[in-house]
């Protein structure tokens, strides 16, 4: 009896499990690649193909020589361009980080309010609030009067066509993405953390430091990401603000990758400006050892 | 006034919003457009003829309203799918030559394109000759135009706008009047101006300045103007080297004398009474854009009826005082107001001459391209 009965006991929970398995796991093996499909066709089309199109492209005509030839022919607007996001990326993170901060602690029940006046400006197409700091800049307009009349400028200086205006206005373009993730990563940081400190006679400076500053480090990393990566890609801010002293690699692309001669180039071009970001992103989350986050 | 006011949003500056819009996406799609089989055009249109030309290059913004259009399909009953769908030549090349190239239709009838692209067309049979029985007011094209090197006797290509390239300044800026198109490079003006980023447009008024003639000029005379422009360049004497956008400067008085299009200039001045337009002593540009019969076209005698119509005068004078630009049919300024006829944007003086860039073989195009961009980009 009873050994009948174990090993019936035994068999039907195995049964039952066999029987199960097979269906669960045909279904469990399909459903995150049914779940995959749309999004993983839409990169396969829009993203995957053409850029094998694009490293094609880029090899045509001269080869690898296209990625030298491109290399020393625009060295001065590859590296202004890195300048440039890196400057931008490095002042949003000082407007932004305390004002992430301030709206996450101190925010109370104006959080929300707060937090949709950093994401008003979306609201306004990006050309047009682009545009329209070139009312505020430009050399008859208010701001420059101001540094005029401060003596902070000189008469026959102005503002627009600068290098201080293309990273001003890529900072105030960008600068919603680098606020919004960092604000994630306060909002959820565990207050009682910060008490155990104070109760641990830490100072506020030691506890931001030792406390809330890693634990927003991923905010900051994705805000980071999410500011330098399309400051690097951008033309229009240095188009509309900026001069022929001030041309990113995005002008470049977009002025002349209609030429059909230029293309190989280009696409080269575009090549070494993902590598670069690429291997800028893999050192700097190495320095922030969130690797795993990212 | 009213009316014409409203056209004169040149088309190059309509452009270069939607560029700008367009630009940071041009990448990837245009190298998908190029492998697919893309026919804007609607094969549905039977017997009717399907025209893409640019923005502003027939009256209103909107083709349906267009009385021009509306016109010739009551005289002859057919119907024209009128589209505002060529944004540049470059652009326009990347999507469709390929197509033509194989000797397929890309749905259109009639394509219009600027004379040195025209010419590569041509070169290449991508485009058929016109059928001058049905075309017989070709004949009307104005004499300048009527023979160019790169299509004797206009067999296959016909002018559907004429512009100018000049200076625009403010007076009470630089302190009085200018005619010099060496101003632009005067050390007193350092930073002050603006040139096109249309390499036809400012090498072409640069060799006017250094005594040389664009239109029949050496390489080497190319060359030494595009040189000329980098020195400046590196000198700081320019604001901005900068295609569209040069208006908006330009308005705002920032920028003191500017390489300008005559579209935009004829806008400019209704909004601002001070801004003036001048054709240089030594010559300004021209530029002409071109109709043209694409291989595969579906209704060839249409489109020669169409082009035919166009090039009567007295359909051209009321079109052309509209969208502002030269006539390139004779006899057309007959048909317009007095106000039109005194326009210098429609009716230049005879003198300073107008010169139309040298159509050069791309292999020379590829030259000064190329010594261009790293003269005034790179």
């Amino acid at each position: 009896m009873t050994a009948a009965a174990a090993p019936s006991r035994f068999r039907r929970p195995r049964r039952d499990r066999g029987g199960e398995d097979t269906g669960v796991s045909a279904r469990r093996w399909f459903t995150p690649w049914l779940l995959i499909a749309p999004g993983g066709l839409w990169l396969l089309v829009f993203f995957i193909i053409p850029l094998f199109s694009l490293g094609r492209l880029s090899l045509e005509n001269g080869g690898l020589s296209n990625y030298s030839t491109v290399i020393s022919d625009n060295s001065t607007v590859i590296i202004r361009t890195f300048v440039y996001a890196t400057l931008s990326t490095v002042a949003a993170i000082i407007i932004g980080y305390p004002l992430a901060y301030v709206i996450a602690t101190k925010g109370g029940k104006y959080k929300n309010l707060l937090l949709a006046l950093v994401v008003l400006p979306f609201f306004v197409t990006y050309l047009v609030r682009t545009l329209s700091w070139k009312i505020l800049l430009f050399d008859g307009g208010p701001v420059v009067s101001i540094l005029h009349s401060l003596g902070i400028l000189s008469e026959s200086q102005g503002i627009l066509g600068s290098p201080f205006a293309v990273v001003a206005a890529l900072t105030y373009n960008f600068l919603p993405f680098m606020v919004l993730p960092i604000y994630v990563s306060l909002e959820k940081l565990d207050r009682r953390l910060l008490d155990a400190a104070a109760d641990l006679y830490s100072s506020p400076a030691r506890a931001f430091r030792k406390i809330t500053l890693p634990l927003s480090l991923p905010g900051l990393f994705a805000g980071t990401l999410l500011t330098f990566i399309p400051a690097a890609g951008d033309f229009v801010n240095s188009e509309l603000l900026g001069s022929e002293r001030t041309v990113m690699i995005g002008n470049i692309i977009e002025k002349n990758f209609g030429k059909e001669f230029f293309r190989p180039e280009l696409s080269a071009l575009s090549f070494m400006l993902m590598a670069i970001i690429l291997i800028g992103v893999i050192i700097y989350a190495r320095l922030l050892g969130t690797e795993e986050i990212a | 006034m009213s009316n014409s006011a409203q056209n004169l949003t040149s088309r190059r500056r309509f452009l270069g919003m939607g560029g700008l819009a367009l630009g940071g996406l041009a990448v990837g799609p245009t190298l998908l457009a190029a492998c697919g089989s893309d026919s804007s055009g609607s094969s549905s249109n039977n017997g009717g003829i399907t025209m893409l030309n640019w923005p502003l290059y027939i009256e209103g913004d909107e083709p349906s309203t267009s009385p021009t259009l509306k016109g010739f399909t009551d005289s002859t009953g057919i119907k024209v799918d009128y589209k505002n769908s060529i944004d540049g030549n470059e652009s326009f090349n990347t999507k469709y030559q390929a197509t033509l190239e194989k000797g397929k239709g890309i749905g259109a009838d009639i394509i219009v394109l600027t004379s040195w692209n025209a010419a590569a067309y041509i070169g290449a049979s991508l485009v058929q000759p016109f059928d001058s029985a049905a075309f017989p007011n070709k004949k009307n094209v104005i004499s300048r135009l009527s023979n160019p090197s790169w299509d004797p006797g206009r067999a296959s290509s016909i002018p559907w706008a004429v512009g100018q390239t000049g200076l625009a300044y403010w007076p009470d800026k630089v302190g009085g009047k200018i005619t010099d198109v060496n101003a632009i490079f005067d050390p007193k003006f350092k930073g002050k101006v603006t040139v096109l980023d249309e390499l036809r447009d400012t090498v072409g008024l640069t060799m006017l300045g250094m005594g040389n003639n664009p239109s029949t000029g050496t390489v080497s005379q190319m060359l030494a103007a595009v040189d000329k422009i980098g020195k400046a360049r590196d000198a700081g004497q320019f604001k901005k080297v900068t295609g569209n956008s040069y208006t908006e400067d330009l308005a705002l008085g920032d920028t003191w004398i500017a390489v300008a299009w005559s579209g935009d200039i004829a806008q400019l001045q209704a909004d601002n009474p001070g801004l003036e337009w001048v054709i240089p002593s030594q010559g300004g540009m021209l530029w002409v854009d071109n109709a043209m019969i694409p291989v595969g076209a579906k209704n060839v005698e249409g489109a020669n009826k169409f082009l035919n119509y166009i090039y009567d005068p007295a359909v051209a004078g009321p079109l052309y005082e509209s969208i502002q630009y030269i006539p390139p049919v004779t006899g057309a300024t007959q048909y317009m107001t007095a106000t039109a006829q005194a326009s210098p944007f429609i009716v230049p003086p005879a003198t300073p001459p107008l010169y139309e860039f040298d159509v050069v073989s791309a292999d020379v195009a590829e030259e000064i391209s190329r010594a261009f961009v790293a003269a005034t980009e790179q």
